[in-house]
């Protein structure tokens, strides 16, 4: 099981997931010293919202908020391992390893139950 | 806190070099990030805390690819192992919310100063080879693996205590959580010493689990509003970058000797956060 093939796909989606976050933080980083980190690359009104909220990243991306890019950047990162244990949960399930099936599927529910249910 | 762009570049330069210093001294560089920007940014260190376990994230997931691609990391003894790391870091990472900064800084101060004793007898290690003993838990969940040894000799291994290994990266875990670190050294004295694996393979099954376990409570800072990316953006850059150039330099000091200037550095810092943590007035 877990040949070299599968290892050789978990380690490329470490790699993209690493690389796409710190692309995007470093966006978010370099343009924040250029326009503040609440201003926006396009011109819009700075905010004046509280900094450390992931809520309203939509319309902050569209503005190019050097925030909101760097907030991406940083969702992408802590998303790479739970990609991670998803694609490790679906490649035990196709090889009908019912054992490491439920193991991995009980460490993708902690994560996603820290993610999305505690505060 | 508002930062002006200079000080959101000193936070970067500074952050290269904790990483750098961090990868020449055998550990991540949240570990000497916190207690800098706790003392010479002030900033709180609940904060400094959510910057580092980004950067733990970022660090972790880039070293983990070689050893991923390369086959040493056991990926089912890393899996077992993680339903206990994240749990711990989840219990670690609520518990953090509602501690005060002094009682933080105290057990910082007394992971660093462990992690440079620890540093030290590992320099002295000369990486056993595992152990290969059948047995129940090992066998019942296939906790075994080979690896290619000194002159490529092919070497296989079991892992041994199961119980003990979950126990010891239940805590790891919490550590982790609690402190915003990988507590790679912690995950490694699990590996190794108590389940008897190759060095090797522990320290690339370590750096397989940490971004996991990182990941566990960077969701529940980043809900509790303890990520400020005005922060955790320039650290996480800064120390991605100083790592990354640290393994560089680190094959260049064939010498461990080199190796054992830097690791004075993490007991300095530790006795620093410790006499802030319990408020000795020198």
């Amino acid at each position: 099981m877990n040949g070299l093939p599968f290892q050789r796909l978990l380690a490329r989606v470490l790699l993209v997931g690493v690389l796409v976050s710190a692309a995007l933080i470093a966006a978010g980083f370099f343009g924040s010293l250029v326009v503040g980190w609440r201003g926006s690359l396009l011109g819009a009104t700075p905010l004046d919202e509280t900094i450390t909220d992931f809520g309203n990243l939509g319309a902050d991306l569209l503005v190019l908020r050097p925030l909101a890019i760097a907030q991406l950047g940083i969702l992408v990162l802590i998303g790479t391992p739970v990609v991670r244990v998803m694609v490790t949960v679906v490649e035990f399930f196709q090889e009908r390893d019912a054992i490491y099936t439920a193991i991995t599927a009980a460490v993708l529910a902690i994560l996603l139950t820290s993610l999305f249910v505690i505060r | 806190m508002e930062l002006s762009a200079g000080a959101s570049a000193g936070l970067f330069a500074i952050s290269i070099l904790a990483g750098v210093l961090g990868s020449l001294a055998g550990v991540g560089g949240g570990l000497i990030v916190i207690p800098v920007l706790t003392v010479i940014y002030g900033v709180d260190i609940h904060l400094a805390i959510g910057a580092s376990i980004v950067s733990v994230i970022a660090t972790s997931s880039g070293a983990a690819v070689a050893y991923v691609r390369d086959g040493l990391s056991n990926l089912r003894i890393g899996m077992v192992l993680e339903l206990a790391t994240t749990l711990g870091a989840v219990v670690g990472a609520v518990v953090a919310g509602s501690v005060p900064a002094a009682p933080l800084e105290t057990i910082l101060g007394v992971v660093l100063v462990g992690t440079a004793a620890a540093q030290v007898l590992r320099l002295t290690d000369s990486g056993a080879p595992g152990s290969r003993e059948p047995n129940v838990w090992a066998d019942r969940l296939r906790l075994t693996g080979s690896y290619t040894g000194v002159g490529g000799v092919r070497r296989d291994y079991v892992a041994q205590r199961l119980p003990v290994g979950m126990a010891l990266m239940g805590f790891a875990g919490a550590i982790s959580g609690l402190l915003g670190i990988g507590s790679g050294a912690l995950k490694v004295l699990a590996l190794d010493t108590a389940m008897r694996l190759p060095m090797k393979v522990s320290t690339a099954t370590s750096n397989f689990m940490i971004g996991v376990t990182a990941a566990a409570s960077a969701g529940i800072y980043l809900g509790r509003g303890d990520i400020d990316v005005r922060i955790a953006a320039p650290v996480a850059l800064g120390i991605l970058a100083g790592a990354l150039a640290g393994a560089r330099i680190l094959p260049r000091l064939r010498d461990r000797v080199v190796r054992v200037a830097f690791i004075p550095v993490l007991a300095v810092i530790g006795g620093e956060m410790l006499i802030r943590g319990l408020g000795v007035n020198l």
